[in-house]
């Protein structure tokens, strides 16, 4: 069974995701940045961000409301989080 | 050194609608094509005068109101191209060689509807939910009526349908083992196995097969010659035997001249690809595009390929069956099985005929299909085509031998009646229609997958393919048409929606 990761857990793999696939260097990496103003990702990276992301966290992404408003990676680490323990809690019930 | 205002790669029946659509649209198009001649997989070919279709055999979409029928008169083809539709009430006919229990598909949704419930009472609730729901499917895209297609953006809208797998959808509402695979059998269509493909694009891909089923008068020829005609009256460039050597002048992340094989050069405003996606990665500069963007497309998967046979029925041989019904050999009740590239026996054989004119005589040709996977030919893979090993041959005489025992086995009337011609591989596919992977259907559209589509990290290179919005002919001259809108602005776009052809 797949474990719930923590908050920790969750921030560090993000970062990696993207620091790995888009070559965004790990100490811009803070909750408070604007994932495409201050990052630099645009519309068409954020459809490769979402495929990288669900591959890593075994999670699936829906365009939803939640999903529209994110802007901080701050805001993308919460999302990851409740996403991962809705779908656990899915795949154990 | 020659400027266009639009480049198109790739000239198969995607390159194609993108070429005539952009013309229309008043650009100046350049069609560049790998292989000696235009056509991709509609290319047919010909043994001791007769021809056989490679990848284009029949077709849903061109009931009146079709989205084949729409999207080609918008094209200016529709009149060139002549359906020959299949008999109304078994436009596909399965057979199970297990136990030999026979199934008819009637074309028309009401009519196939009411027939699974005479087929299979006991479902008769099950069978009016699954219809309710493929129907819901069909509303929220459109009812796939191509205005409506087009505005529903279904390239990036996603429904619940898409999030569920087909064979959760058969498991939830059907019993008979039978049914299951009756419903699941088109997969073969797209290439995916039931439990990889959403119940929305199952949905979607059958729409047209249910509705209506035609051959077309001359095969993927006849789409050839049509586009080639329109290709000049509307006066497209069209450069075969050419590919993408290299990218030059880039600026601000576009791509501004493209050097060919040839060491022709060409100045480009912006450019549509129209092949494989995997193949778009040996084209993009690589600079421009991120580890994230390459890492998606090279975990796509490819669909299933086909080992075919392709031969000639004896003159004064009956087979009615074949020329009115497209039918289908099962092995058995597991789709799944039968489209696992490691499955071993048989697997689904799928025979459909047709006739051709030679030289004013009349021929029956047939030609039967499994699906198949690089798997069963990886010892060699590395060799090409009229340089193979002895061993290959063998496989391949096997193979062929097989299916025309499994043939004869069932359908009585064709005993002794088919004459082989020739036989085609995954490699005979991978390097004739220049297909990675021998795959039919291009990458496998996966349940919960993003295509790609559109827009690509070059500012001024879109994709569109049977890998963007739907498999086959359909799905791949929709996504050209979602394609161009973007390129040409929605204004331009109606335009030609609205006087289409003329």
């Amino acid at each position: 069974m797949k474990k719930t990761l923590s908050e920790k857990e969750v921030i560090a793999l993000t970062n990696r995701v993207l620091a790995e696939s888009f070559e965004i260097e790990e100490e811009r990496l803070l909750p408070e940045k604007r994932i495409f103003a201050d990052l630099g990702l645009d519309s068409l990276d954020t459809v490769d961000l979402v495929v990288a992301l669900q591959k890593r966290f075994s999670i699936t992404i829906r365009e939803d409301e939640r999903v529209r408003s994110i802007r901080s990676l701050g805001d993308l680490y919460t999302y990851i989080m409740t996403v991962q323990q809705e779908q656990q809690a899915g795949t154990e019930g | 050194m020659d400027r266009y205002d639009q480049v198109v790669i790739g000239s198969g029946v995607s390159g194609l609608t993108a070429s005539v659509l952009l013309a229309q649209g008043g650009r100046k198009v350049l069609l560049l094509e790998k292989a000696p001649t235009i056509g991709g997989a509609l290319t047919r070919f010909y043994r001791e005068g007769v021809p056989f279709d490679t990848g284009f055999h029949f077709t849903g979409g061109f009931a009146d109101d079709g989205l084949l029928h729409e999207m080609s008169k918008v094209l200016g083809i529709r009149d060139a191209i002549v359906p020959i539709v299949l008999s109304p009430d078994a436009a596909f006919r399965f057979i199970f060689e297990e136990d030999g229990r026979v199934y008819d598909f009637p074309y028309g949704i009401p009519r196939l509807l009411e027939r699974l419930q005479e087929y299979f009472p006991a479902d008769a609730a099950g069978i009016r939910q699954y219809f309710g729901m493929l129907k819901q499917v069909w509303d929220r895209t459109g009812a796939m009526e191509l205005a409506a297609v087009l505005s529903s953006a279904m390239s990036t809208a996603v429904i619940n349908e898409d999030h569920t797998s087909l064979q959760s959808v058969l498991d939830d509402l059907l019993d008979s083992p039978y049914l299951k695979t009756l419903v699941s059998a088109f997969c073969m269509c797209y290439g995916v196995k039931p439990t990889e493909v959403s119940f929305a694009n199952h949905s979607r891909m059958c729409h047209g097969l249910y509705e209506s089923v035609a051959r077309i008068e001359g095969g993927g020829g006849a789409f050839i010659q049509a586009f080639a005609r329109r290709l000049t009256e509307l006066g497209v460039d069209v450069r075969c035997g050419r590919h993408v050597a290299e990218c030059a002048d880039i600026r601000g992340d576009a791509v501004h001249r493209f050097i060919l094989n040839t060491g022709e050069e060409v100045e480009l405003e912006s450019c549509v690809l129209t092949i494989h996606p995997k193949e778009v990665l040996k084209i993009l500069p690589k600079r421009l595009l991120s580890p994230a963007f390459v890492t998606r497309i090279s975990d796509f998967e490819s669909s299933c390929g086909f080992f075919t046979v392709f031969g000639v029925v004896e003159a004064g041989c009956k087979d009615d069956a074949i020329e009115k019904s497209i039918v289908s050999l099962l092995p058995s009740t597991d789709v799944n099985e039968m489209l696992d590239p490691w499955h071993e026996g048989d697997s689904a054989l799928v025979v459909i005929g047709s006739v051709e004119d030679v030289a004013g005589v009349p021929v029956k040709t047939r030609c039967a299909f499994e699906p198949s996977f690089m798997t069963e030919v990886a010892e060699w893979t590395d060799s090409r085509t009229g340089r193979r090993s002895p061993g290959y041959l063998e496989y391949k005489r096997k193979r062929a031998a097989r299916m025309q025992e499994r043939m004869n086995a069932l359908l009585d009337e064709q005993k002794g009646c088919f004459r082989l011609r020739a036989s085609a591989s995954v490699l005979t596919y991978r390097d004739h229609l220049h297909s990675p992977d021998g795959s039919a259907y291009g990458v496998k559209q996966k349940l919960g997958q993003i295509n790609l589509l559109g827009k690509l990290p070059v500012r001024n290179m879109y994709i569109a393919g049977q890998s963007a919005v739907l498999p086959g002919v359909l799905g791949a001259m929709l996504s050209s048409f979602f394609v161009t809108r973007a390129v040409l602005g929605k204004a331009t776009f109606g335009n030609i929606l609205l006087t289409g052809g003329c």
